[in-house]
């Protein structure tokens, strides 16, 4: 259970950059990954994601909840993905950016779901709202909540508190955590920040030669 | 208002032309004109001709643009697709119908390869009473523009940022490639190709040169009509030409009218199919990929076509090859060069005044006043091009320019600098100004600055508004016609008399002819605007 990397390596021109890792995330874990920038972090989640594109390329095996990945499209991987920016999409409001990825089902179940979601953090009345009248801090949440209504079976968090001001970092931070561990499902983290990876986490360091380090 | 001398000049040659344009059209037509249009047994069908080959071909083109992006946005082949859209830009509506019309007529090579036997088939695919020809020929003139227009909305810096983003993040919640273009970035562009779309529906109502060469001609479509009538020596005939444009306009602003409305409704239909939930829907590939090959055919097709007819003076049916070639017609075609060398000069006197006066305006005008001139732009390039210039000619008439060199600059000059607008105004307002703050700082006079830091790291863009604004100025026959007033022929106005003779391999010759300095200018552009490193 959980997920699982075999052997994987991301190579840019041909030249490795992360190599031949194996780590196992299970279930409600979050491992934090760190490393400098052009390490190759954010290719790896990018691998993992099956979106890894040209000049990089990556070899080694993906598993999660026992489902073998490689070659899946993105789409049919079942991982979320959260990104420095919250990339909510311009031309939808907040309501149905988060309705845009949740499975398909009776329409009075998915709003529903929806309206909880808001709840949750925070935002009950901005269901009708465009995304750019919101604050940073209200974008990032919609965009956490957006990934995770489309039932991910693992998440990939590259820096996504990188952009928020000390304050609101401290408070988004606490909310990934709680959600990824209520929802139990893996996380992996990727920052530059040690003081982003969750209290008493598990955290791993790409050395220069592209071997992951326990930190 | 100060400060506003250096956006003089472009008010002076451009803004006033252009405005004197359509203030002589909207108030030359009275109550008589408007009465003898009415009365005019043909002038019903020929708008109705107008508005429908214009609307089909803008809606034909926009869903085969629209598949190709879809099929091939994010792969090699959409940047590849994109030089070959670009180059063919630079063929002139006007050549590309005359080489389509050879291609597609009875005798023509088409016949040849698909039916043959021993005389032509009785086909009615050149000037056929439904506009067909000329409906199809726009759409595969079209779908290259439009194909470049999406491609550059898709690409401009902050929208690619945002789009692959958002690509990315619409993939990793379960939509597949299809699903995402259809959802998420098709909504996005068509808001960002509104005034490319407008261009194109205008033109297609409204061209003069290519239904004359392609159209119906009884009726013909109502642009030729309105041509027809301002060319006649009867003044009362020249104010039903001016109420037929205005017809015309009032016909294209009721179609803008229906397109929003309908785009609209559809945008408010697919939004709860919008939030439906993740489907894996691929992306059209196949379908992309055989809408790109037919297309590149055609123009090859076209291109090949004019080549071999203007060597061929002697081409029997069915014969795939002709009988005889024989470069007798290109030196008829160079025997006299006035027209060629006065449309090649009144393109590089408007493109370097066009980039002149748009530079100054840049360079000395605040940004908050760009819209002026941006959305007199905008409207030059929507609105009907034979009422601006049907106005033009009348005030050409009263200050007595028809006829003169002055008089055919300005109207050339004025379609001219709309597209150097169009296409300079992002590209300059984008420059970070810091950077001419820096070498002024470093004791760089603004002629020294301009030259040596704005220019260069402008390069592309005023390069390829530069081989637009040719090609543009090279293509004109409406206002070269009307303000040559029988003392100047350009080549534009050459082909188009031409195409309605009998000599074919002459017509072919003068295509090519109008083909070749735009196309040389779209690839010495491309050529030279490549950035200096990588």
């Amino acid at each position: 259970m959980g997920l699982v990397l075999e052997l994987v390596s991301v190579r840019l021109h041909g030249k490795p950059l992360v190599a031949a890792v194996s780590l196992a995330i299970a279930p409600g874990e979050v491992v934090t990954l760190m490393g400098p920038s052009g390490s190759g972090k954010s290719s790896l989640l990018a691998f993992i994601a099956g979106d890894l594109g040209s000049p990089f390329d990556g070899s080694g095996t993906t598993r999660l909840n026992d489902r073998i990945l490689d070659g899946l499209p993105p789409e049919r991987r079942r991982i979320g993905r959260l990104f420095q920016d919250d990339l909510l999409f311009p031309h939808m409001t907040v309501g149905e950016n988060l309705l845009f990825g949740m499975p398909r089902g009776a329409v009075a179940l998915r709003q529903s779901r929806m309206h909880m979601a808001l709840e949750q953090i925070g935002l009950r009345d901005f269901e009708h709202r465009p995304p750019q009248s919101l604050s940073g801090g209200q974008r990032a949440r919609v965009a956490l909540m957006r990934s995770l209504l489309a039932e991910p079976d693992a998440i990939l968090l590259d820096e996504p508190f990188s952009r928020l001001d000390s304050e609101l970092r401290a408070a988004m931070r606490e909310l990934v955590f709680a959600r990824i561990a209520a929802a139990g499902i893996p996380g992996l983290l990727v920052t530059h920040d040690v003081a982003d990876a969750p209290p008493g986490g598990r955290i791993l360091r790409i050395a220069p030669d592209g071997v992951l380090q326990h930190a | 208002m100060k400060g506003l001398a250096g956006g003089l000049p472009l008010v002076l040659l451009w803004a006033l032309p252009l405005a004197a344009g359509l203030v002589m059209a909207l108030a030359g037509a009275d109550l008589a004109s408007w009465q003898a249009l009415l009365a005019h047994p043909q002038a019903f069908t020929a708008l109705l001709l107008s508005l429908a080959t214009g609307l089909a071909s803008t809606t034909v083109s926009l869903l085969v643009a629209l598949a190709i992006a879809a099929g091939l946005y994010g792969t090699r082949a959409w940047e590849r697709l994109q030089s070959f859209a670009g180059v063919t830009l630079a063929v002139p509506h006007l050549a590309f119908a005359i080489g389509f019309g050879l291609l597609i007529m009875p005798s023509g090579l088409l016949a040849r390869l698909l039916v043959g036997g021993q005389t032509p088939p009785p086909w009615m695919t050149v000037q056929d009473p439904l506009g067909l020809s000329l409906a199809t020929a726009l759409v595969l003139k079209e779908v290259p523009f439009l194909l470049v227009m999406i491609w550059a909305v898709l690409a401009r810096g902050d929208s690619a940022v945002a789009l692959s983003g958002q690509w990315r993040a619409a993939r990793s919640l379960g939509h597949g490639p299809g699903s995402v273009w259809l959802r998420i970035v098709q909504p996005q562009l068509l808001q960002r190709l509104a005034w490319p779309l407008a261009a194109v529906l205008a033109y297609g109502c409204t061209v003069v040169d290519m239904a004359l060469v392609l159209g119906p001609t009884q009726p013909p479509t109502l642009a030729v009509l309105v041509w027809r009538d301002l060319n006649d020596a009867a003044a009362e005939v020249n104010g039903r030409g001016l109420a037929g444009a205005m017809l015309l306009t009032l016909g294209v602003a009721g179609l803008f009218v229906i397109a929003v409305v309908i785009l609209r409704l559809m945008r408010s239909g697919m939004s709860a199919w919008r939030i439906s939930g993740p489907s894996r829907l691929a992306a059209p590939r196949r379908i992309a990929a055989l809408a790109s090959a037919a297309l590149a055919f055609a123009f090859v097709a076209v291109l090949a076509v004019l080549a071999l007819i203007s060597i061929a003076p002697r081409w029997t049916y069915p014969r795939l090859l002709p009988d005889v070639f024989d470069l007798s017609v290109w030196s008829r075609a160079l025997s006299d060069p006035a027209p060629l060398v006065l449309s090649l000069l009144l393109g590089l006197a408007t493109t370097a005044v066009a980039l002149v006066l748009a530079v100054l305006w840049f360079e000395t005008q605040p940004t908050r006043r760009d819209p002026w001139p941006t959305s007199l732009a905008l409207a030059g390039l929507v609105l009907p091009q034979i009422l601006i210039v049907a106005g033009q000619y009348r005030a050409g008439l009263a200050l007595d320019l028809t006829g003169s060199l002055a008089g055919l600059f300005l109207v050339h000059l004025t379609p001219v600098l709309a597209y150097v607008m169009v296409v300079l105004a992002g590209p300059y307002r984008a420059l970070d100004p810091r950077y001419a703050s820096v070498s002024r700082a470093l004791g760089a006079g603004p002629v020294r600055s301009w030259a040596r830091v704005t220019a260069p790291l402008l390069k592309a863009p005023l390069l390829s508004a530069a081989a637009v604004g040719f090609a543009v100025s090279m293509v004109q026959f409406v206002p070269a016609q009307l303000l040559g007033a029988g003392r100047y022929s350009t080549l534009p106005m050459e082909a188009v008399t031409l195409s309605s003779g009998g000599n074919r391999a002459l017509t072919a010759a003068f295509a090519l002819l109008l083909t070749a300095p735009p196309l040389l200018a779209v690839l010495l552009a491309a050529r030279l605007g490549r950035p200096r490193w990588g």
